[in-house]
């Protein structure tokens, strides 16, 4: 069965983009990225200001497996993980917050955002969708992927290699 | 597991492929790279010591188009093949819809590809998951080399109930590197077909 990591759909994803949204314009980051524990990108916002972002695939890939790294390095140690993980260059940082046990909550910041206010207002903003999540009352959106799709979408598999492979 | 982002319009799956060191696990993904149109496939990102041996995994997201109004897109990843790197492997294989097992044809290989399919199984197994449960193809590597084990006595060792899909290759020439993906892919999209 395909089921969506977190249920953001409807009015909760319109409620968590302003969420997104406001945590960029209050703590002056770059962009806002919540991507689901396996690398795929669940929803993102960017700041009006800020440059065009790096490839978003890459980024979750390596947002999550350096999350389940660091939570591989605190079982280490006897711990539950580390809850909360920041990285800083000279211009551009990012911090994490765990969004539940599937998500997580990325902000990319840079000098201009001071770090106290970056943790700040990406924890109130894990509160607030949070908060959301919990009360999602819309009902959840269906796709069933039958026999047909299968096969339309294993066409689109086998057309991507054609062309290159025989031309 | 495969998952689907109503908002994103995205239905996404995992590949992975496993297999003993030097194996050719990063050179698949490297010709995929290199055959794949640009507008279908995103940036490889590949995580490597300095002599160019995968430290943590290698990516690849390839988009296939929507079906359905739906985009299906299909990640791509490798595992460090050498022994000592089990921790990372188990990571990579969180959330698997598929793995490609890349086998080594040189006979003083066939040892670490039967280790490296049962490393595979006890990986899975901290997911709950069976290696006949997860969708699953062989591809036989190096098929060019002079010694190369024959098929046959590769299967006896990795698959001894022929079930499993199993395809020859030459993968740093292209050769069977399309063909094991199309095959774990489908059995993906089959699987997931027949649970609804």
């Amino acid at each position: 069965m395909l089921e969506p990591s977190l249920d953001l759909y409807g009015a909760t994803f319109d409620k968590v983009d302003v969420v997104l949204s406001d945590l960029l314009v209050k703590s002056h980051a770059r962009y806002a990225l919540i991507v689901d524990r396996t690398g795929f990108v669940l929803m993102h916002q960017r700041a009006v200001w800020a440059p065009k972002p790096p490839s978003l695939d890459s980024l979750a890939t390596l947002i999550a497996s350096n999350y389940s790294a660091n939570a591989a390095i605190a079982k280490l140690f006897g711990e539950d993980g580390f809850r909360e993980t920041v990285q800083q260059g000279t211009d551009v940082g990012t911090y994490l917050e765990e969004l539940g046990d599937k998500a997580l909550l990325v902000t990319v910041f840079d000098a201009s955002a001071p770090l106290g206010k970056v943790k700040l207002f990406t924890k109130k903003a894990v509160e607030q969708i949070r908060f959301l999540l919990e009360g999602v009352d819309e009902p959840r959106p269906t796709f069933e992927p039958d026999q047909a799709w299968s096969d339309d979408t294993g066409a689109l598999l086998d057309g991507l290699f054609t062309e290159r492979t025989h031309p | 597991m495969s998952t689907i982002n109503f908002s994103a319009r995205e239905i996404n799956f995992k590949i992975v492929y496993y297999g003993p060191g030097l194996s050719g696990k990063t050179t698949n993904l490297k010709q995929i790279y290199d055959h794949v149109p640009g507008e279908s496939k995103g940036e490889m990102v590949s995580l490597q010591t300095e002599d160019e041996r995968t430290l943590f995994f290698d990516f690849l997201p390839l988009d296939l188009g929507k079906v359905n109004g739906f985009k299906t897109r299909f990640h791509l990843y490798t595992v460090p093949g050498q022994v000592f790197y089990n921790s990372s492997r188990r990571l990579i294989l969180r959330g698997v819809d598929g793995v490609v097992f890349v086998a080594d044809s040189a006979p003083n290989r066939l040892r670490a590809n039967a280790e490296s399919l049962r490393n595979l199984r006890e990986n899975l197994e901290e997911y709950n998951l069976r290696l006949g449960e997860v969708p699953y193809v062989l591809q036989v590597n190096k098929r060019d080399l002079p010694d190369a084990v024959p098929m046959e006595m590769i299967r006896q060792v990795l698959d001894p109930s022929g079930k499993v899909g199993a395809f020859e290759a030459v993968a740093a020439e292209f050769k069977g590197v399309v063909e094991p993906l199309k095959a774990v892919s489908k059995l993906v999209l089959e699987k997931l077909a027949q649970k609804t």
